[in-house]
């Protein structure tokens, strides 16, 4: 009578479970069969208002609806976008562009001369924007005729082609994409991608099939937001994205690509374009002095860091720039750390005593401004630094804050130490010293990593200087920084990414303010 | 002392040891760590169990026993201080608002009140908010979070303590409200506010680490588990000790002093007769009513 026994139970709910899995193996996890090719890239924050004029949206997203004038591309070349050519004045005093025909943006308006002006006065004549050399320097601009634009300036400017492929504010928005009162709208461009849907929980974008360039080879985008970084990882192992990586779209830890690649996931690097780098708080009288500044450079185990801390993902340093920045200038010596000559030099500066040292009385005690947030991995870091220095008397304590009060605390100098990233690419060489380094200019929301009048003129004459005596120029502001132990540059990271088996061809960008799909195949 | 060891022995002896490692490894620690918890060795960063440390090495090349010990006395520690402060205060409150009751008792008891309406570890993030994370932030935030608890414990008991015939005999008798308060009030509100203490332990070693894990608690470089599973959450997967261990250490901990103090609380409370000694009440009684 007893149909049921234990025994058959289990062995049914067995084969059950066999079927299903089965079952489930065959379903496609992708509709590529229906020619739907969907890649699927994850955001660590949603993309925002993609405005080109503000600093808000992910500038990834941005980059592909609006298209720049010119392209950067790797080490720093320009290439022709919505400029099909261009003349740089002799002087460097003014750029004539001259503009690539039959370009429509997504809503059919026409890129001309007269949509072009309209962009740029948006925003070049304005004084916000006067970082940019562009709008700093700016005299006029000159429409030639319906399909060339001159800009002039006021002095020679070498920046301004670089400048002319940020990603904001320099970007182009079609004319109707504004309210009446010309506050933006929408994100019209004429850039490879549209926006088909956009919410907090992700950004789906469609070919535009009047791009001008290559068209891409993809018929679907699809931006899904993962905030933590272990979800994306699990996503990326699940299949659910197809790559992660990239420093301002969903950033790719050294241990999290180490973990990734023991699970078999294709893990990318490529020399990065920044330095991470400790800045010694310009203003207070403790790091006016050479000597603490050099002492505290000898007490940092920049190999040390590099290989366990950044798992081998990074090339400890002492430039300011990497090799693959323009100008970067030579290479220095990268000193081993050496206890016994920082505390010398802590004497002679007459930091001294047993334990923790002082002078006058005032114990040499200093702070660590760390945010895990805005620099991740800081604190491990900070916790490395806290012992190297401690080993010389130097007491470090480390301050954990979030973003938006690293932000708030930088720039108005509420710190001791604090760990800076250099611009990178495509902002540098000229960005971290215009305006981390050059004192005259008013520290943005990323602070000062140092300033002295003394090493200005160099920097300005680096800023300045005509094509032939460019990289001397910056030779001497960077061996003035590097003589006077003006900050401890620690190590050039990688740029990382890891994509998974449905990727076939795989393409780090030129800067990490673009999406990875020039040379991508599914 | 008879009554002490009583009530260990009505609380069993499994929980008692792991209080009693507790206790010892919070006092003796410094002196059995194998190695300085502090000290950091890059070079053998991420190592597994060994002989040479016991438990690995984190992220750091640390070793995770000497951390281990010393996260127990950091938090052993804070934990003693926050409950010596918030019982101090809170008895005290509570023990003005009990006995001399009207609008000082509705004063504090509608502050106590407020307090108790917010979760006691929002209480202290918004503190610690305020005043920026440091350890004697934390201590202070969390013993300020933690005094409603005892006022209002202290101020039930005293409450209860003051209409007692003895209490009204010794007034008769012109004794001080000093000599009251503090001959005859505080040591009952001490037990009962030592036996809450005493489960309200594991709870607090618990906000240190949420704090910490946050970091808006315990610094580095003082060890302490919630810093010590913030920092190995990214090791997860190639070494997942680095969060298990602190993981394992603080549920003993909180689960130790829930238990603990239970136990005390239940060993304290007058338990119904059993049927033998019922039986035999019974028969004790039958016996005098036949006499």
């Amino acid at each position: 009578m007893n149909f049921i026994t234990r025994r058959t139970l289990l062995g049914g709910t067995a084969a059950l479970g066999g079927l299903a899995a089965l079952g489930l193996g065959n379903i496609p996890a992708f509709a590529d069969e229906a020619g739907n090719k969907v890649l699927r890239l994850p955001l660590a924050r949603a993309a925002g208002n993609l405005d080109p004029q503000r600093y808000v949206g992910i500038f990834a997203v941005q980059e592909l609806i609006f298209d720049p004038l010119v392209q950067y591309t790797r080490g720093g070349v320009i290439e022709p976008a919505l400029a099909e050519s261009w003349d740089l004045a002799e002087d460097e005093t003014s750029v004539t562009f001259h503009l690539r025909p039959d370009v429509t943006f997504t809503d059919g308006e026409k890129w001309n001369a007269a949509s072009m002006v309209w962009n740029l006065e948006r925003w070049l004549p304005k004084e916000d924007y006067n970082w940019l050399h562009i709008s700093n320097n700016l005299d006029r601009i000159e429409t030639v005729d319906d399909m060339t634009v001159a800009i002039h300036f006021t002095k020679p400017t070498p920046t301004a082609l670089t400048e002319f492929t940020y990603v904001r504010p320099v970007r182009f928005l079609s004319p109707k994409a504004v309210d009446a009162d010309g506050t933006y709208a929408e994100p019209v461009g004429t850039g490879p991608w549209k926006i088909e849907k956009d919410a907090p929980e992700g950004t789906e974008l469609v070919p535009n099939e009047n791009y001008w360039g290559t068209r891409p080879q993809l018929d679907k985008l699809s931006l899904v937001v993962i905030p933590d970084a272990r979800s994306r990882m699990s996503a990326l192992q699940a299949g659910d994205i197809d790559a992660m990586g990239g420093a301002f779209i969903a950033p790719v830890a050294p241990q999290e690509a180490t973990t990734l690649k023991a699970n078999g996931i294709t893990v990318v690097t490529d020399t990065g374009t920044d330095t991470m780098l400790l800045g010694f708080n310009p203003r207070i009288e403790l790091f006016k002095d050479v000597k603490v500044r050099h002492a505290f450079n000898l007490l940092i185990d920049r190999e040390g860091i590099g290989a366990v801390l950044m798992k081998g993902f990074a090339t400890p340093t002492m430039n300011l720039y990497p090799e693959v920045i323009a100008y970067s200038g030579k290479r220095y010596d990268v000193p081993k750390r050496d206890v016994e000559a920082a505390k010398a030099l802590l004497e002679e500066a007459g930091w001294t005593g047993d334990g923790i040292r002082s002078r006058d009385g005032k114990p040499l005690k200093v702070e660590l401004v760390v945010s895990e947030d805005a620099v991740p991995n800081s604190r491990a870091l900070g916790e490395v630094l806290q012992a190297g220095f401690a080993e010389a008397g130097i007491d470090l304590s480390l301050r954990n804050v979030d973003h938006a009060a690293r932000h708030g605390d930088i720039p108005e100098f509420k710190y001791d130490l604090s760990l800076f990233v250099t611009n990178g690419a495509p902002y540098d060489p000229y960005n971290t010293l215009g305006l981390m380094i050059l004192s005259t200019i008013q520290p943005g929301t990323d602070g000062k990593i140092f300033e002295d009048p003394e090493v200005d003129p160099l920097i300005e004459a680096a800023l300045n200087a005509p094509e032939g005596e460019r990289e001397a120029a910056f030779q001497a502001v960077l061996d003035w920084l590097h003589d006077n132990w003006a900050m401890a540059p620690l190590y050039h990271a990688q740029r990382i990414w890891a994509h998974n088996d449905r990727i076939k061809a795989f393409e780090i960008p030129a800067t990490e303010y673009e999406m990875p799909l020039k040379g991508l195949a599914l | 002392m008879k009554d002490f060891i009583s009530t260990l022995r009505a609380v069993g002896w499994p929980i008692n040891l792991l209080i009693a490692f507790f206790i010892f490894i919070t006092l003796f620690g410094s002196f059995i760590t194998p190695y300085d918890p502090n000290a950091q060795d890059l070079m053998s960063a991420l190592q597994s169990f060994s002989t040479r440390h016991w438990l690995g090495t984190d992220n750091l090349g640390r070793d995770t026993l000497s951390r281990l010990i010393s996260g127990a006395q950091t938090t052993l520690v804070g934990v003693t201080i926050i409950l010596a402060m918030a019982g101090t205060v809170g008895m005290v409150l509570g023990t003005i608002s009990g006995f001399f009751g009207r609008w000082v008792d509705e004063v504090i008891m509608r502050l106590v009140d407020f307090g108790l309406s917010v979760p006691s570890l929002f209480v202290a993030l918004a503190i610690v908010g305020v005043f920026g994370p440091s350890y004697w932030n934390m201590i202070i935030a969390l013993s300020i979070a933690w005094v409603p608890i005892y006022a209002r414990l202290t101020r039930g008991v005293v409450k209860a303590a003051v209409n007692q015939p003895h209490i009204e005999s010794l007034r008769v008798l012109g004794a001080s409200r000093t000599r009251i308060i503090v001959h005859h009030l505080i040591p009952v509100a001490l037990g009962q506010v030592l036996i809450y203490a005493s489960a309200d332990a594991g709870l607090l070693a618990l906000a240190i680490a949420n704090l910490s894990f946050l970091g808006l608690g315990v610094q580095p470089p003082l060890a302490e588990w919630g810093q010590m599973l913030v920092s190995g959450m990214p090791y997860l997967q190639e070494a997942p000790r680095l969060v298990i261990l602190p993981g394992v250490a603080l549920t003993l901990m909180v689960v130790g002093f829930n238990l603990f103090g239970e136990s005390i609380a239940l060993a304290k409370n007058p338990r119904p007769l059993s049927k033998r000694k019922l039986a035999l009440r019974r028969q004790l009684f039958m016996k005098e009513k036949a006499a």
